[in-house]
């Protein structure tokens, strides 16, 4: 398997026009959920894809973390998509978005005890059964730990990566968020974890509200977070990092100066 | 020939003619009409600006919002509460001869619905008409004299069937066949009587470039603030002001920007924002009023 390779950007319908004037880029992520396999591709990734560029579906509602099954009509989906891209490989979050029938909206994180960690790896396999590409999972970020955590975030990770064979998406900025609203230092997190693993990692801007860090994928990334990715890239650097920005975009320039910073600080070569 | 034949030509030997006649002009107009449409095709993507589309798309109108949006983009117009424009700033650079007037005409307090009447505006309007009539693309007012001559033609024959199939009936003669033969000759006038303002490679360049720009659509909540004035140009340009009023509504209400939106996905089938007449231009609110697709030019 060839996956996602050099700097990439989180390809959204708002700011397409920009990602398809990205001369040296080589891999975009897609929101899974946003493609329908059926139909024909949204116009821009079509040329993305013509251009020889990988597309990764990013998944986010499929709910691994759940008590119950994972839907199997919403694995169908993302396997379509995956299909209908091409892509080398896709991605999904481990965090529960629905329980009990009810939709949370939102990623919520999973108590780290043994009992989730067999709940998301029986999730994982029937996802990675119906999958025609690898599967890498991205652990969320959160403002808290449960109280009855029996496991650390690197053991908890470890044991479902080793127990389903998925590769890691590690998201640098939530390493950081973690780190500074949980306590700790984000670099102990990364001597843990099994950086050999990594598909690609997400980098993304946030803000500082109320003496909390916010993942908001909306701001600037903070030095803060590009130290990080300079600390990961010297223990182990990722084969790919992608930005995500989800909204609030920036003029073209900014933009691309945080593509530029990414390259200069991970040593991938720019994509400007 | 009998006494009560009409115009003492009898029914038969008319309708030969008549026919005749009519059969020879419809092609030859339509001959005519096809090679003075053909156009000269674009090849490269890159050539036309922002301001052609807009003309080429919606005529002087389009061309004056599409160049409003990328002022107003570049913070070099705004609008005062009495609704007249004003400047924001200096214009940027590379600015073109409507850029210039317009940017001059918002100096001196004009209201957006005055613009294209505006004399210096009124000047770079036919500059840029000038221009894409020498590449093939847009018609001048003597070509279309021309085509609507070919049409007048028709006219006149229709009017001359009619007026005898008038007399027929009055006669009491029979006049089934020529009454027959008026409906599709009444039809070819109508149509032939509609002269588009730019060619078929005008058309074919706008289609291509819809689809090349597609992530200008209003729909896809483009991040203006990305993007430079020239693609927001570009956006008016190829889907109407709607691109405006998703930019900066505030601006677009003060200003008065007709609300309109113009090619509808992609593009692909011809003439699908002002060339299609009915499709999208139709709609009274959206397009109406004398705005972008009024002008008489709306045929395609």
């Amino acid at each position: 398997m060839s996956g996602p390779s050099g700097v990439g950007i989180g390809w959204r319908p708002e700011i397409a026009g920009f990602v398809a004037g990205l001369p040296g880029l080589r891999f975009v992520e897609v929101v899974a959920e946003a493609v329908a396999p059926a139909g024909p591709l949204p116009d821009g990734l079509a040329e993305l894809r013509g251009r020889g560029v990988d597309v990764v579906p990013h998944g986010v509602r499929l709910s691994l973390g759940g008590a119950e099954p994972v839907d199997p009509a919403r694995v169908a989906h993302l396997a379509a998509v995956a299909a209908a891209l091409d892509a080398p490989l896709v991605s999904e979050h481990i965090a529960f978005v629905r329980a009990g029938g009810l939709e949370a909206g939102h990623l919520l994180p999973l108590p780290r005890s043994r009992e989730a960690v067999a709940a998301v790896v029986a999730n994982v396999r029937r996802t990675q059964a119906e999958l025609p590409v690898p599967l890498a999972l991205e652990p969320i970020a959160a403002l808290f730990d449960w109280p009855d955590d029996e496991l650390d975030e690197a053991d908890f990770l470890t044991e479902i990566l080793d127990a389903t064979g998925a590769l890691l998406l590690l998201d640098v900025a939530n390493v950081h968020a973690n780190a500074r609203n949980r306590g700790g230092e984000p670099t102990a997190l990364l001597d843990r974890l099994p950086l050999e693993r990594i598909a690609y990692a997400h980098v993304a801007g946030g803000a500082e509200h109320g003496g909390f860090y916010h993942d908001t994928h909306t701001d600037p990334v903070p030095a803060a977070v590009l130290d990080l990715v300079r600390e990961l890239c010297q223990r182990r650097r990722p084969p790919a990092l992608l930005l995500e920005r989800d909204g609030h975009y920036p003029p073209a320039a900014e933009l691309r100066a945080e593509l530029d910073a990414l390259a200069a600080a991970s040593g991938h070569p720019a994509v400007t | 020939m009998t006494p009560s034949d009409t115009w003492g030509i009898p029914g038969p030997v008319f309708l030969r003619w008549y026919l005749l006649l009519a059969v020879v002009l419809v092609i030859g107009a339509i001959v005519y009409r096809r090679r003075m449409l053909a156009g000269t095709p674009v090849t490269d993507h890159g050539a036309l600006g922002p301001q052609q589309v807009a003309y080429l798309n919606g005529g002087d109108q389009l061309a004056v919002w599409a160049t409003l949006g990328a002022l107003r983009h570049a913070g070099a117009v705004g609008v005062r509460p009495d609704r007249r424009l004003t400047t924001g700033g200096p214009l940027p650079a590379g600015a073109t001869p409507l850029d210039q007037a317009v940017h001059h005409a918002a100096s001196r307090g004009l209201r957006t619905r005055d613009l294209a009447a505006d004399e210096w505006v009124r000047r770079a309007l036919d500059e840029l008409r000038d221009g894409l009539v020498r590449r093939g693309l847009a018609l001048d007012q003597e070509r279309r004299r021309t085509l609507r001559g070919g049409a007048l033609l028709i006219g006149f024959l229709l009017a001359i069937g009619v007026v005898r199939a008038i007399s027929g009936l009055l006669n009491d003669r029979p006049t089934g066949w020529l009454l027959l033969s008026l409906f599709p000759l009444g039809l070819a006038f109508l149509l032939l009587n509609r002269v588009p303002w730019r060619t078929r490679a005008a058309t074919a360049a706008l289609n291509d470039m819809r689809r090349r720009h597609a992530w200008l659509r209003p729909a896809a909540s483009p991040a203006y603030a990305t993007y430079g004035a020239t693609d927001v140009a570009l956006g008016v340009a190829l889907f109407g002001t709607a691109t405006l009023w998703t930019m900066d509504p505030g601006f677009a209400e003060q200003a008065e920007i007709q609300r309109q939106a113009m090619g509808n996905v992609g593009g692909a089938s011809s003439g699908t924002s002002c060339g299609g007449g009915a499709s999208t231009c139709g709609g009274g609110s959206s397009c109406g009023g004398g705005g972008g697709c009024g002008g008489g030019g709306c045929g395609g």
